[in-house]
């Protein structure tokens, strides 16, 4: 067990405290109690893939089902991929209302690149190898020990490994800065045609469902589903993942 | 001579002799019988003629009659000899003349007499009245005949027809079809009145009365609502001798099978084909023939079966387990085989299923069968065969097995069974007492509850976490982008340096210049205040190094100790102009002179001092 923050409004040993009083309420089915208690953690900046699985957990036993997929969603973002957040998410997603008709992998190939890589490993990778092969290049200039073929061998080698791994991260930048994913978290969202209350309805999502916003109008937010359909929502029935 | 015998004596043995010789009986007996007295259009039945004791000139006449047809007519004598009290042996002859007969018409047919010629003398017999039915006469009526006492004039050829038929095969004999009577095919049942689930045997034979060349293609008969199991399927063919309504034929069986009906009913077997070629060689002849259907009246199994029975459970059974050892380690697997052999649809019979505690593992088994058929009858053994695995240590119990059958032999139901049989599982030499985890010793389990687990439901949170403040990406942080462009920042630095570093070290040569140009303008400052002193080899030292000081920083080389004509050539390739190298020449002459001469009035001191000032006051315009 360790702890990364140590600065906030509780000390580690506090907050492993409320940590195991949440997981005992959880334990005696006191999922109110247990819910404040991961809130708390999270609220005071002692987050991470476990408090948000064990509340995302805790939902979902509660049978809120849009914010256990928003907690599970976003465990599994900050890098909790384990086989006990998928069994979860995927029983969460089983209990969805909505069947999303026409749904395919037609997810643009940036999504599907960054989905299948971890950004923070592609960003110490690109700066390895960037610093690396620029270090080599000036010693070759400053130092006249340094200017062998093993150098230079090096130093391209390390640029070239940069050239990938920069486009890698761009991808992730680019995605990071224009994709935006949701989770539905009211019980029912009308998704209307235009973002103001009289407008027509188009469809209607239901908690869990995970969607894209791709625009934010006064109270409304355009949202998009897996298989196309758009739609304004309200944005207090759609949270961020 | 003498004689040797008398006369009488031979006279008595010959009467000796003729009073044991044998005697012909001399009564003559004539008559007919018919085997059947109501016969159909579509049978034949038999008429015998005998003659008994007739002369060797006697001559037979059979009855003729256009209403019936005479299929066979065959002849055999027989001759007896007795012997009674001390009285000669008395010899009787016997001649019987058998016909088949089929009639032509229905009604009431009368067979004419037969007559007897005897020297001269006519004997007759009686006539025979039989009544025609259209068709087939019943069977009842047939049975009722006197077919019994008629002779079979095949009765001492050696015959095997019966040893291969079985002892259940139907003695039913065919009936000989118009078209075809020289070749056909047959298909008999040995039974045709059964229970579900009970074996009829169906042979296919071939009945010819012309050589057989091959049997080309056999067709069975569809068998819907029958499981079927080969018996015999001769290679080669093997005839018989039968004779069918008096005609002697050659059979040749084609197929035997077993057929146990799965449903009851009123069942049907369509006809089986063959392809036959007779005669040998060129002569060869194929015909193409079509056996005749079959019924089979197949009963229910009847009211009050036991419970766990199935259609398929008939027969006479008998069950029994065989446990490879009843006294095993831990972990050591026990082989357990359920037989169940006897006589039935081996193939189609289900063993009861082996149960044990669920301290036993017992694995899914492997069946073997075997069959063993006799008589015409299907037989065997099916052997089930389990894996059973110890899971604790411990007694456990198998329990006993029951097999439920329909015997139809007593028409009764069955039920095979087993005893049950003991395990004892002991710990193995690493002592434990349980594959899985440690638990005690149970004795028989077999009602413990099942733990059923199923990977469904929510999984539990983590008891554990690792804090970690809200992340924001790598690349969004402040020293990501530093770090990204401080390379390119430190390759760009030491661009700048190393032209700032050019610049300076050209500046630094121009400033040399001009500090010598100042120190020898600070010498001739020096050589101003010794002008008018007394030490005239001091002014003209301080006014030539001062100038040459400052020739050589504007040239960039020295210029002390060359020659006169050395200089001017250097100042002239520094491209000095020629006004200029001479006053350089003049100033450097005057204070040659002035240091070795004794020039040392004040107005030439003054003169020099002016023409070095004017040199380098002038430079570089």
């Amino acid at each position: 067990m360790s702890t990364e923050t140590t600065q906030g409004y509780y000390s580690p040993d506090e907050a492993q405290a409320l940590f195991q009083q949440a997981n005992e309420a959880y334990a005696r089915e006191d999922y109110t109690a247990a819910r404040e208690g991961y809130d708390k953690l999270l609220a005071h900046g002692f987050g991470g893939p476990d408090v948000l699985y064990n509340l995302g957990t805790t939902h979902l036993a509660h049978g809120d089902l849009g914010r256990a997929v928003l907690s599970l969603e976003r465990a599994r973002k900050q890098g909790g991929k384990a086989p006990d957040l998928e069994s979860n998410l995927a029983l969460a997603r089983a209990r969805q209302v909505d069947k999303v008709v026409g749904a395919t992998a037609d997810e643009p190939f940036l999504s599907r690149v960054t989905a299948a890589t971890d950004g923070a490993m592609v960003s110490w990778v690109f700066l390895g190898a960037w610093l690396v092969g620029f270090a080599l290049v000036l010693a070759r200039r400053a130092w006249p020990w340094a200017r062998g073929t093993v150098t230079a061998v090096l130093a391209g080698l390390c640029l070239t490994a940069a050239v990938p791994a920069g486009a890698l991260l761009a991808a992730h930048v680019w995605v990071h800065q224009n994709v935006h994913e949701a989770v539905i978290v009211s019980p029912t969202v009308a998704a209307r045609e235009l973002p103001r209350d009289g407008a027509r309805s188009l469809f209607e999502v239901h908690a869990g469902l995970k969607v894209q916003t791709l625009d934010e109008s006064g109270r409304f937010v355009r949202i998009r589903l897996p298989n196309g359909l758009e739609g304004w929502a309200e944005r207090d029935g759609v949270a961020d993942i | 001579m003498r004689r040797t015998g008398s006369g009488r004596a031979a006279w008595f043995a010959v009467l000796a002799l003729l009073a044991t010789a044998p005697a012909w009986a001399d009564d003559i007996e004539f008559y007919q019988t018919a085997d059947r007295t109501e016969v159909g259009t579509e049978d034949a039945f038999h008429l015998t003629v005998v003659v008994v004791n007739a002369p060797a000139n006697a001559q037979v006449r059979l009855p003729q009659s256009e209403d019936f047809e005479v299929l066979s007519n065959s002849r055999s004598s027989q001759r007896s000899i007795s012997l009674s009290g001390g009285g000669p042996a008395v010899i009787q002859d016997v001649t019987r003349h058998m016909l088949v007969l089929r009639p032509n018409r229905a009604g009431s047919l009368t067979i004419p007499p037969a007559i007897l010629n005897v020297g001269g003398r006519q004997m007759k017999t009686e006539p025979v009245r039989v009544t025609v039915k259209e068709g087939h006469a019943s069977q009842g009526s047939a049975q009722g005949s006197a077919r019994p006492a008629l002779p079979d004039p095949f009765r001492n050829m050696p015959s095997t027809a019966n040893d291969t038929l079985g002892e259940d095969e139907e003695a039913d004999e065919p009936v000989i079809p118009r078209g075809d009577s020289d070749l056909f095919l047959r298909s008999t049942l040995d039974r045709d009145d059964v229970y579900v689930g009970e074996q009829v045997t169906l042979s296919l034979y071939v009945y010819s009365r012309v050589d057989l060349s091959s049997v080309d293609s056999v067709t069975m008969p569809k068998l819907e609502g029958f499981w079927s199991e080969a018996v015999e399927n001769p290679t080669q063919l093997s005839s018989d001798q039968k004779i069918v309504d008096g005609i002697p034929y050659r059979t040749y069986l084609l197929r035997r099978s077993a057929l146990f009906p799965v449903k009851p009913g009123a069942l049907t077997i369509s006809a089986a084909e063959a392809d036959i070629t007779t005669g040998f060689l060129f002569a060869g002849h194929r015909v193409h023939r079509i056996a005749n259907a079959l019924k089979v009246k197949v009963r229910p199994l009847p009211a009050g079966a036991p419970p766990g029975m199935s259609n398929a459970n008939v027969g006479n059974w008998r069950l029994s387990l065989d446990v490879s050892n009843t006294r095993v380690e831990l972990g050591q697997p026990v082989t357990v085989k359920v037989v169940l052999e006897g006589t039935g649809n081996v193939k189609n019979i289900t063993p009861p299923k082996l149960t044990g505690p669920a301290s036993l593992k017992v694995y899914d088994p492997t069946t073997t069968d075997k069959l063993t058929p006799s008589r015409n009858r299907i037989q065997g053994r099916r052997v089930v065969e389990y894996l059973v695995m110890p899971q604790r240590t411990g007694a456990f119990t198998l329990p006993a097995l029951e097999f439920p059958y329909f015997d139809p032999s007593t028409r009764r139901y069955e039920v095979a069974r087993t005893e049950p049989v003991t395990l004892n599982v002991e710990a193995g030499a690493g002592g434990s007492t349980s594959l899985g985890t440690q638990t005690p010793r149970l004795n028989d389990s077999a009602s413990e509850q099942k733990n059923v687990l199923t990977s469904g439901g929510i999984r539990p949170v983590r008891y554990q976490a690792r804090f970690e403040a809200p992340a924001t990406p790598v690349w969004q942080r402040p020293f990501f982008a530093t770090a990204v462009l401080a390379p390119l920042g430190l390759l760009a630095g030491v661009a700048l340096m190393g032209g700032v570093r050019g610049r300076l070290a050209t500046r630094t040569e121009a400033g040399k210049g001009k500090q010598q140009a100042r120190a020898a303008r600070k010498r001739l400052a020096a050589a101003e205040k010794l002008r008018a002193g007394k030490d005239a080899g001091a002014f003209y030292v301080e006014v030539e190094k001062g100038l040459l000081g400052f020739l050589d920083a504007q040239v960039g080389a020295p210029l002390g100790g060359l020659t006169r004509d050395a200089l001017g050539e250097r100042l002239a390739a520094a491209g000095v102009d020629a006004e200029r190298r001479a006053r350089v020449q003049f100033v450097l002459e005057a204070c040659d002179m002035g240091r070795y001469g004794g020039g040392v009035e004040p107005a030439e001191r003054q003169k020099v001092l002016e023409a070095a000032a004017a040199v380098m006051e002038g430079w570089g315009r």
